[in-house]
């Protein structure tokens, strides 16, 4: 009875990641031979904890406990395990999606709490920016050189013949309303609410 | 190869070119110009999401349906070889259309997202793009023109040695689509031959990624300078150019870099240039109007005054 029930739930991690919308539909999850080429070849193995093959290891056993490991959150997105992988998995993108699992059951949202500004500034501008929670961080590595380059920033561009990037009026309101109804306003309001 | 278009190009803005590097927008306006290229910028296009999706903030959906909007704006303005700044954008991009064109539940959840927005002539129909045909890297498009820069090159850079970083999100997400391996990346090689360069032909940690991580360099930051650091260690006495095609690897290398030198208690000494504004600096480009190296952390002045003109 156990077994069976082990089988049963066995399935569902791979499902699970094999269902998502990032995942294609011939990631080769199931044919994962632990041959460790993913974790040869990954700076985040190289320099932490973070196993990749590992990874795959227990969500293949359906190991649940693969998501309260805090190595996962280690991976660079990098994908340089999907380009070496002979059968066309990736451990970044199951990571992702792991991730992803974690943090819509309101897991470990304290590391994303601090890129949450990143959204708002999405939602009202249509432009990545990197969030200013991060600036003082980037200016004690940076020097004094970066805020000034902020600063002299609009001239630079001008000088340079380039035009505003910030979205206004009728396309602003566009990629607002698409947010909205996407339910990514909701998303930030909610992570916002958690953190 | 694939065919690289010449016309009808959309130049896909990028958020870190724009505010990090925008002398990489300018350089690769400068070369399209000069070597024939129609093109537009759109003032509408948002930015592709990138960074907010790999900081696991994006979902795929809303991903998707901006993605959509952008696909619409390049319909419209007939502009439909979109053609990006950044590695990540593309990757971005192509999987967009990927997803729209195979995926029928996607399709049709876009599009009723686009409907709620008020946007329904935004609709995105199967096939009306291709993730293969319609989505390019500017890196592409000028190596299709590779000959044409040779003969342009006024400025002689044969004493300058240059090794490449490839940026993963071209060479890794989708490899069959890219036009260099992702096991031996010689795509910014050979362009930079063109432009009279001496190319390192290899070195350590060449494939590896610059570290940046997305938010690997803000919430992990020492786990991001570690890779970083194996690069740029590799990199010492080989080189004097590191040549880029992704603003985000250049910010990584380029700004991190006097932080590692601190480190080291020495200098490095490399200096970062994207692959377009090393080819607008040997046609001739003016370094501050055009190629923008006054918002690069390490001067490029040292490497301007080596250059001279060619007799």
């Amino acid at each position: 009875m156990m077994e069976k029930k082990h089988k049963k739930s066995q399935h569902s991690l791979v499902r699970e990641i094999k269902d998502n919308l990032r995942a294609s539909p011939d990631l080769g999850i199931k044919r994962c031979m632990q041959c460790g080429l993913c974790t040869s070849n990954c700076p985040a193995a190289r320099h932490s904890d973070y196993d990749p093959r590992e990874m795959v290891k227990k969500v293949l056993d359906n190991n649940l406990e693969v998501l309260d490991n805090p190595d996962i959150w280690n991976c660079f997105y990098c994908y340089t395990c999907a380009s070496n992988c002979p059968v066309n998995n990736s451990p970044s993108l199951i990571n992702q999606i792991l991730r992803e699992k974690i943090l819509n059951t309101g897991g470990n949202v304290s590391r994303v709490a601090e890129f949450i500004e990143f959204g708002y500034n999405y939602v009202e501008k249509g432009v990545g920016t990197i969030p200013s929670t991060f600036f003082q961080d980037l200016v004690d590595d940076f020097g004094e050189d970066y805020p000034k380059l902020k600063h002299d920033l609009p001239d630079i561009r001008r000088k340079l013949g380039l035009k505003e990037y910030n979205l206004k009026g009728e396309a602003a309101a566009e990629v607002k309303n698409i947010l909205k109804a996407s339910g990514f306003t909701q998303r930030l309001e909610k992570l916002k609410k958690i953190a | 190869m694939k065919n690289i278009p010449h016309e009808n190009i959309l130049l896909f803005k990028s958020c870190l070119v724009n505010v990090e590097y925008p002398g990489v927008e300018s350089s690769t306006r400068y070369l399209f110009d000069h070597l024939g290229v129609e093109y537009q910028v759109h003032p509408d296009q948002s930015c592709c999401t990138g960074l907010g999706y790999y900081y696991d903030l994006f979902d795929q959906y809303s991903t998707l349906a901006l993605a959509a909007r952008n696909f619409y704006l390049a319909r419209e303005s007939e502009h439909t070889n979109i053609t990006t700044l950044c590695a990540t954008c593309y990757a971005i991009l192509k999987k967009s259309l990927h997803l729209l064109n195979s995926n029928e539940k996607a399709r049709s959840k876009v599009n009723e997202i686009l409907e709620e927005a008020g946007l329904s002539h935004m609709k995105y129909e199967a096939n009306m793009l291709s993730s293969e045909e319609n989505i390019f890297h500017i890196v592409e498009v000028l190596y299709s023109k590779r000959e044409q820069i040779s003969q342009k090159i006024k400025k002689d850079f044969s004493k300058i040695k240059v090794a490449s970083h490839h940026a993963c999100h071209y060479c890794k997400i989708y490899p069959e689509q890219s036009i260099t391996s992702s096991r031996n990346p010689m795509l910014l090689d050979e362009l930079a031959d063109c432009c009279g360069v001496k190319v390192v032909d290899w070195y350590d940690f060449k494939k590896a990624t610059c570290g940046a991580g997305f938010s690997q360099r803000f919430a992990n930051r020492d786990l991001s300078l570690s890779a970083t650091r194996d690069k740029l260690y590799a990199l010492e006495g080989k080189a004097d150019v590191l040549l880029h095609m992704c603003p985000n690897c250049q910010m990584q290398f380029d700004r991190y870099q006097p932080v590692l030198e601190k480190e080291l208690g020495r200098k490095i000494g490399l200096i970062h240039l994207n692959i377009a504004q090393l080819a607008a600096l040997a046609m001739g480009a003016d370094p501050y109007e055009v190629v923008g190296i006054q918002t690069h952390t390490i001067p490029v002045e040292d490497l301007i005054d080596k250059i001279k003109d060619i007799e």
